[in-house]
């Protein structure tokens, strides 16, 4: 399997994501009835600084397991994916402990990114004020509704200010006022140069987006 | 390092917050040691084998402990599998997240080998204290292995937890003074650490060769279990 390399050395460009030719099949059931499902065929994706980019699709086309090989929690069959900076990466389900507060996670996740007492802080505050969750700051993740654990999903993904950041399906169960400031936050995010991708099977802000990748077949092409 | 202990801590913390998992560490050694103890003898004998009461009532405080901690080292890993690889992937690493499981699932197990032999201790008193506490600590240490180890091999909750009973089922019903011997009493993972702790029980010795044996087996379940929560959390790049 190709490597990942660094965009940075490798191209010098502001291309901060680039997949060409991902292909990933699974193996599911037992002899006799095992069969191998190809989900992903060649799929090609790029994005630079500063793009906010959509990535739809029917369910089950791929797009979760796309943006899991990004990030290295799935391996790929073939292509090659190459990644500039640090990621930031929103799952679909919240992956947190549920008996862990709010606060806590921040912890966590401040010593995951290296991040310095005082920068962790700040990042903390601010978020738990953008996303207006601060009065849940110390409870636990099993007392929170689905909208406020799905904050605090996006808000691990974004505490260390990312080069590229990829939200799966990052807005499910938000509120509209919620739903409205996402896409504020991720407008003002990009022209401070994040690179964005959002997942979704179904996008209703297309004119918000530079460019949307429609994932069929196992194949990705650019949507007029 | 100060990273896997700290992330190590919330782990833990995180398991002592659930009132049943800490009603449960002190309760089960307690059932073991004063009730299944003198069912164990019964069994024993019927199974052909020679298990007497201050042997089966020692042995119990080891089956509590390795109850309880394959039990904890089968959910360390599958309960929060997902959370604590976007963690590694995050920059903490698999090694830390495995380092801190590791950590987590270690005091657990010190605390149910603690009231395990407390209730042995309280219960019919030892002959070799020091022993019967060691012994212990051996199967502690190898049910974490054996309970990890199934977590990453099996990923639903019913199947993986059912596989880490059968397994004990199998580990005590073949276990020394159990059975008249041969077949899987040779080959059980707690063969050594059992004798030790009949031994201790009755005031006996053990020969070097049980000891080391015991430690053997120990560590490399230790080993197992830290490359089982490692395999879990690593990247796929």
């Amino acid at each position: 399997m190709p490597k990942r390399t660094d965009l940075a050395a490798a191209t010098g460009t502001d291309v901060v994501l680039r997949m060409k030719g991902v292909r990933k099949s699974f193996r599911r059931g037992l002899p006799p009835r095992r069969r191998e499902i190809r989900v992903l065929k060649g799929a090609d994706l790029e994005i630079r600084r500063a793009e906010l980019v959509g990535l739809v699709g029917e369910n089950g086309s791929g797009k979760s397991t796309l943006m899991q090989i990004v990030v290295g929690m799935l391996s790929r069959d073939a292509g090659e994916v190459s990644l500039r900076g640090r990621i930031g990466y929103c799952p679909q389900t919240p992956m947190v402990w549920e008996k862990l507060t709010v606060a806590e996670h921040f912890a966590l996740f401040a010593r995951a990114y290296g991040l310095e007492p005082t920068d962790a802080r700040q990042a903390e505050g601010t978020l738990l004020d953008e996303l207006q969750f601060e009065r849940y700051r110390d409870v636990r993740v099993e007392e929170l509704s689905g909208g406020t654990r799905q904050k605090l999903n996006l808000a691990l993904a974004l505490m260390h200010r990312p080069d590229l950041l990829l939200l799966d399906e990052p807005y499910a169960g938000f509120d509209w006022e919620t739903y409205m400031r996402f896409w504020e936050m991720s407008e003002r995010l990009r022209l401070e140069g994040m690179g964005i991708l959002i997942v979704s099977h179904l996008l209703a802000e297309r004119e918000r987006l530079d460019r949307i990748y429609n994932l069929f077949d196992g194949r990705t092409e650019v949507k007029e | 390092m100060s990273g896997a202990v700290e992330v190590g801590g919330a782990f833990l913390r995180e398991q002592l917050r659930s009132p049943l998992n800490v009603a449960l560490l002190f309760a089960i050694p307690v059932f073991f040691v004063l009730i299944f103890a003198g069912v164990l003898g019964e069994f024993a004998a019927a199974l052909g084998g020679d298990l007497a009461e201050q042997a089966a009532t020692s042995i119990s405080a080891g089956w509590a402990a390795a109850f309880l901690c394959g039990a904890l080292g089968f959910f360390q890993l599958h309960s929060s599998r997902e959370a604590d690889r976007r963690l590694a992937g995050a920059g903490l690493g698999a090694w830390r997240v495995a380092g801190a499981r590791m950590g987590s699932a270690l005091a657990l197990g010190a605390v149910a080998s603690l009231i395990a032999y407390l209730t042995l201790l309280l219960r019919s008193g030892i002959e070799h204290p020091p022993h019967a506490a060691v012994a212990i600590l051996f199967f502690t240490a190898i049910y974490i292995g054996i309970g990890a180890l199934c977590g990453a091999l099996v990923r639903g909750s019913l199947e993986g937890s059912l596989l880490v009973v059968l397994v004990f089922s199998l580990d005590v019903f073949s276990g020394p003074a159990m059975t008249s011997g041969g077949g899987l009493a040779d080959v059980t993972p707690t063969r050594d650490a059992a004798n030790l702790l009949i031994a201790a029980g009755s005031g006996k010795g053990s020969p070097a060769g049980e000891w080391f044996g015991a430690a053997a087996v120990g560590v490399g379940a230790l080993v197992v279990a830290l490359l089982a929560f490692w395999t879990v959390a690593r990247s796929r790049r």
